[in-house]
């Protein structure tokens, strides 16, 4: 077997596995779990298309979670549009903001650009907090929105079990990463990296640097918000501070981080890591002594930046390229 | 119009603490380059100390400040040491390095969480013989503690300023904010000073965390309301100045203060952020930054 072979055979293994895992795991409660297991990995993602490749470090990401899930469902509250076109109207107008908000902060070096992205993002919480109706548009203030049931179908992004749901973002993570895996492989990919590492440098071989970040910006706002739709008809209910508090911008952050900034695979192992674990510990700890379980959250995020910095996917890949090397053909490699 | 400068006056009072706060924060960045999330957290190790020394020893709140600090100093030197330095030297060709960011922050979980563990999540307060104490100034009314809170803040940024300027560990600090390879090569050991500078930083959370704490309450995850203030502050004020910390503190403060007298208190936050992002595009040095660090 060659290593070509061996990397699409475990790749489609891993697919298989992963839409095969309904008909194993019944519980709507692991299923729930598995979910935002994968909306996380999906969240991560799209993040990871600025913080990762544009080398910058936006923790702000959970307000383009609200945008998407504002828009969608004021949409479909108010004017009955399906969440489908809503979500694609969310994402647009969170592609907007993005730009509005990369403009001018991406000028800024990395300390600056990470309080600014808080500060905007924050700002923008705080003011839907504090309006109830923007013209004719009901937002509700911190109280939220919240969904009514309809038919479950397609059309309403309603549906009865979890596995649709439970598809539905598997999908979009299949699809991120395959768009991920495509970005980083084109020009505009190497032109991220180069402005990332060395915006001077990059700047001097002719790369317009500013324009690239806006535009994975401007990507990934939009690939946020669709999320943010997402989560608003699996939860049918979300308010202001729980959706785009700085805890969810954090946590994104946090799970590429550990993941891997810049690395495809780095989001997906990230969440796979921490997401168990932080159910796990407040499903099992909490009750014991509250609080213990972000202590050990934290301990891990510690232990990671001191032991591996860059991540668990670096050391992890070299693993997999030793063993693999045991089972192909040696020479067959290259 | 009296009610307006009432305001005004506690504004200013609260500001200090704010800008006492956003000093420490500045130090920091100003000497390491990393903006310290977990400053908050630190504030309220410098509280929780402050309080269990008064509800144990029952000594005054303001024998606390001789105590308390230098504890916070050494806290704060050995937890740059041992926790941040290795990720420091790991990266060590980068200017800021991101992933300090994220182990400070790391740090805050811990910290705010240790606190919940060990002293559960109700507010606490102490009853001290000044806590209700205040006296006139013309028709106004100021609170002795929030007064004795806005000296010590004043002290404290002269004393700072003055120690940076006339000790030898002072230019050290400065040096190495300044260039760090070249304050290397003059044979400043660029961790030890980032150990002092942390651990300075520390200690103001400590002196902040005793003149609070005769009218504040402590919980833990107080370090957050603070945290985002000294964030906006710090910028306000440029990154990196001690004056401009105060001052900025000043600023936020006055304005909270006042704005809640016409409108919910909730937009005042909105108004803060507002203005925090007009300075950051139209002098994103902040009053007294230096234009090298944005």
């Amino acid at each position: 077997m060659s290593r070509k072979q061996l990397d699409h055979t475990l790749l489609a293994l891993a697919a298989l596995v992963a839409f095969g895992l309904p008909l194993v795991v019944t519980s709507p409660t692991y299923l729930q779990i598995l979910i935002l297991l994968f909306f996380y990995a999906y969240l991560t993602t799209a993040w990871n298309l600025v913080g990762g490749f544009a080398g910058v470090l936006p923790l702000g990401h959970a307000v383009f979670v609200g945008i998407g899930a504002y828009t969608s469902s004021i949409l479909t509250l108010q004017y009955g549009v399906s969440p489908w076109i809503g979500m694609l109207v969310g994402g647009l107008i969170a592609a907007l903001v993005g730009v509005v908000i990369g403009l001018p902060t991406f000028r800024m070096r990395g300390a600056y650009f990470c309080l600014c992205t808080i500060a905007f993002a924050e700002g923008i919480r705080v003011m839907i907090e504090n309006i109830d109706a923007l013209g004719p548009l009901r937002i509700n203030g911190p109280r939220g929105l919240l969904i009514p049931l309809k038919d479950a179908s397609f059309w309403h992004y309603q549906f009865m079990s979890k596995e649709p749901y439970y598809y539905i973002i598997l999908t979009l993570l299949i699809l991120v990463l395959a768009l991920t895996w495509f970005i980083s492989r084109s020009k505009i990919g190497y032109y991220l990296a180069a402005g990332g590492e060395e915006p001077e440098a990059a700047a001097a071989l002719g790369i317009n640097v500013a324009n690239c970040k806006l535009l994975s910006m401007a990507l990934s706002c939009f690939l946020t918000a669709l999320a943010g739709t997402f989560y608003a008809q699996l939860m049918l209910y979300f308010y202001p501070k729980g959706l785009m508090g700085l805890d969810l911008s954090f946590e994104i952050a946090f799970i590429a981080l550990i993941g891997g900034r810049g690395a495809i695979a780095g989001p997906v192992i990230g969440a796979l890591v921490l997401r168990p674990l932080n159910e796990f510990t407040r499903i099992y700890l909490s009750d014991m002594l509250p609080g213990l379980h972000l202590v050990i959250f934290g301990l891990i995020l510690i232990l990671v930046m001191l032991y591996k910095p860059q991540g668990l996917t670096a050391p992890l890949a070299a693993l997999y390229d030793r063993l693999a090397r045991k089972i192909t053909v040696p020479g067959d490699a290259r | 119009m009296t009610a307006v400068i009432q305001a005004a006056l506690n504004g200013i009072m609260m500001g200090a603490m704010y800008g006492l706060t956003a000093l420490g924060l500045t130090l920091i960045f100003g000497v390491m380059k990393v903006v310290n999330f977990a400053h908050g957290s630190l504030l309220m190790v410098g509280m929780f100390s402050a309080y269990w020394l008064i509800r144990l020893t029952g000594i005054h709140p303001y024998l606390a400040l001789c105590i308390v600090p230098p504890i916070l100093f050494v806290f704060g030197y050995y937890l740059q040491d041992v926790v941040i330095k290795p990720v420091f030297k790991a990266e060590r060709q980068v200017r800021e390095p991101l992933t300090v960011i994220i182990v400070t922050t790391g740090v805050w979980y811990v910290l705010d969480n240790l606190a919940l563990m060990l002293f559960g999540a109700e507010y606490r307060t102490v009853r001290t013989a000044i806590s209700n104490k205040s006296f006139a100034l013309g028709e106004f009314i100021i609170s002795v503690p929030k007064f004795s809170g806005f000296v010590a803040a004043m002290l404290t940024a002269a004393g700072l300023a003055l120690f940076m300027r006339k000790t030898k560990t002072g230019m050290a600090l400065r040096a190495t904010s300044l260039d760090r390879e070249a304050a290397n090569l003059m044979g400043i050991d660029q961790y030890r000073v980032y150990n002092i500078a942390f651990g300075l930083g520390t200690a103001i959370a400590g002196i902040a965390g005793c003149v609070l704490i005769p009218f504040y309450y402590v919980y833990p995850s107080v370090g957050v309301v603070f945290d985002i203030r000294a964030f906006i502050i710090v910028v306000l004020g440029g990154l990196g100045s001690i004056p401009g910390a105060l001052l900025g503190g000043l600023v936020i403060g006055l304005i909270e203060s006042v704005f809640s007298q016409f409108m919910a208190s909730t937009w005042t936050e909105a108004i803060i952020y507002a203005i925090f992002l007009v300075i950051l595009f139209v002098k994103p040095s902040g009053f007294f930054g230096h234009k090298q660090d944005w």
